[in-house]
């Protein structure tokens, strides 16, 4: 590194290089942005959420631009486990090898699915460093209720596959009783938490009185929750000792900054690759300044550095 | 093979500068915008950019724009863009020498028709007529004899520019047909009657539409009804015009959906569920 500052990282086991990951969702499986620049300079990516059997997803439209962010309902469209990694596997593989950590997102609509998911994951791909079990989907079996909206069902979804996965488990909280769910992850065996996925809201079109998405509500993502995400991520510090991988609205090394000193280890870019394809490896250099211009000799020190 | 980067037929989609050449209003909110930059070498007819407009941090996203016509030789590429938000409006007051970047080249576009032999029809709807000027270009070239339609609401939104230059290209036994809703200029109505019937004169190998969806709707019926092959140019909120977000989804007849970013902007007709 040239400014002499140590950027590797240690999630919860995923050993990154440096601490820049990318959000699911926001960055395809990787091979999307090779086009732009070399994707193995960051720390690690997350795939697409992906499910044990291929999800259709919403109808359109699943887009649409608010005030300083967007809200999505695009409904983890997925082609299911076998088909990711038929079309992107090698690929991940290959990335792997280069020096990026890949980690894998595990979605399901019940607990049953969430294991079927994990399970293909560990069989078809192997060589990924770390899963995600994003907990933030609706519990078809229970109304539709987020899956990990309470302490207690967010401990059942982790302690059911936290036997099937063999390598560092990360668990994707929704920004709902940030303390207390966090800490029940953490009890039930996750290695490290990322936080926040996006904000439930809503947005209407006046003119035809309709949503401006294809549902009612969807979800708010960008620089509009950064405070937000950076005051969760504090909280969950505070109340757990695994690892924080801090998401929401980074659009800056000032932002990635930000969610360190609240209490992250690693930082994950999501919505700013969508405009701003070259987003990841610029927040990298501007995090990099950054700690040098702080004296440290570690990113490491600067965790949770925080003076209220 | 493992995949790579998204690539059309000459290039990877990638990020570009330009500089603004020229942006003026040719017709009542539509404007001609012409860039200086190196994303003119791989741009296909019917490919789109993804361009970013410098000044309001409260709109993250980028405007996909379809071109009309790119010269590679200096690096210019020719757009044209109604006003249709707040985005398109900062675009507008964009000067020359402005800058910015542009993600591109972004998607699938035109394809020539299998039968070269035959006419082709172009129906151009608004602010379609930019891409469909495009294909008419390619077809030009290939030595494809084409009619063109093109309709707008009324005639202060006729891009006259670009369709004096279509006229230019049309075989001398071809025509440009002009329709617009209210009459006050060319032929009173939709695009999809001066449709029904030209195809009732003449036998076509392949429609090329671009336009309003409700109007591409009917045109795609049209040349269903007559076995005609079609393409169509559709139009999403774009996310990021490069595969990664999912968020441009297009509704297939096969179920499912696909991405209109990737598999298309142009699509073949007869596999979407209008």
């Amino acid at each position: 590194m040239v400014s002499g500052v140590g950027m590797a990282v240690d999630l919860g086991g995923v050993k990154m290089r440096n601490p820049i990951n990318t959000a699911s969702g926001t960055f395809g499986f990787g091979w999307q942005l090779e086009g732009f620049y070399d994707v193995s300079t960051l720390g690690a990516i997350t795939a697409k959420g992906t499910s044990a059997e291929p999800w259709p997803g919403n109808p359109a439209p699943r887009l649409c631009e608010v005030s300083s962010g967007i809200m999505n309902t695009i409904g983890l469209a997925n082609p299911g486990v076998a088909g990711v990694i038929e079309k992107s596997g090698a690929y991940l593989a290959e990335l792997e090898r280069r020096g990026c950590r890949v980690i894998m997102q595990a979605v399901g609509h019940t607990i049953e699915e969430y294991r079927s998911a994990v399970r293909l994951i560990e069989e078809l791909a192997p060589f990924v460093s770390g899963i995600e079990l994003n907990i933030s989907c609706p519990n078809i079996a229970r109304g539709g209720k987020l899956v990990g909206g309470t302490p207690e069902d967010a401990a059942e979804v982790v302690r059911a596959v936290r036997p099937l996965v063999s390598r560092p488990l990360l668990v994707k909280m929704a920004p709902v009783r940030v303390p207390e769910i966090a800490r029940a992850c953490e009890g039930a065996g996750a290695d490290a938490l990322s936080l926040i996925n996006t904000i439930n809201a809503m947005s209407i079109d006046v003119r035809t009185r309709r949503s401006r998405l294809s549902k009612p509500t969807g979800g708010l993502s960008g620089p509009a929750i950064h405070p937000i995400a950076v005051r969760m991520v504090w909280e969950a510090a505070q109340a757990v000792s695994i690892p924080i991988n801090g998401i929401g609205g980074i659009s800056s090394g000032a932002d990635a900054a930000e969610m360190i000193l609240a209490g992250a280890t690693a930082v994950t870019v999501g919505t700013q690759n969508l405009p701003d394809p070259t987003a990841a490896p610029r927040i990298l250099g501007e995090l990099e300044a950054w700690a040098s211009e702080q004296g440290v000799s570690g990113i490491n020190e600067l965790v949770g550095a925080f003076e209220c | 093979m493992s995949p790579r980067a998204p690539a059309g037929p000459r290039g990877t989609v990638g990020l570009h500068e330009f500089i603004v050449m020229a942006n003026e209003e040719v017709a009542r909110d539509a404007y001609r915008l012409e860039i200086s930059s190196s994303v003119s070498q791989g741009l296909e007819a019917g490919q789109f950019i993804n361009v970013a407009v410098p000044g309001d941090a409260s709109h993250i996203l980028r405007i996909p724009l379809s071109f009309s016509r790119t010269d590679p030789a200096n690096a210019c590429v020719e757009l044209f863009y109604a006003i249709v938000g707040e985005g398109t409006r900062r675009l507008s007051a964009m000067r020359a020498g402005a800058v910015s970047t542009a993600v591109g080249p972004c998607g699938k576009g035109w394809r020539l028709p299998d039968e070269p032999a035959a006419r082709c029809l172009l129906v151009a709807g608004g602010i379609g007529l930019p891409p469909i000027f495009a294909a008419a270009e390619m077809l030009a070239r290939a030595g494809v004899r084409f009619d063109a339609i093109v309709g707008a609401q009324t005639e202060a939104k006729l891009v006259f520019p670009l369709i004096h230059d279509l006229e230019r290209l049309v075989a001398d036994d071809c025509r440009v047909v002009v329709a617009t809703d209210d009459g006050s200029s060319g032929s009173k109505g939709f695009t999809t009657t001066v449709m029904e019937r030209l195809v009732s004169e003449h036998a076509y190998g392949c429609v090329y539409t671009c336009g309003p969806e409700i109007m591409m709707r009917g045109i795609a019926a049209i040349a269903a009804r007559g076995r005609i092959a079609c393409q169509a140019s559709l139009e999403r909120m774009m996310g990021c015009g490069f595969g990664a977000c999912g968020g441009c989804n297009v509704p297939l007849i096969s179920g499912g959906y696909a991405s209109c970013c990737m598999d298309g902007p142009v699509f073949d007709a007869k596999a979407v569920a209008w």
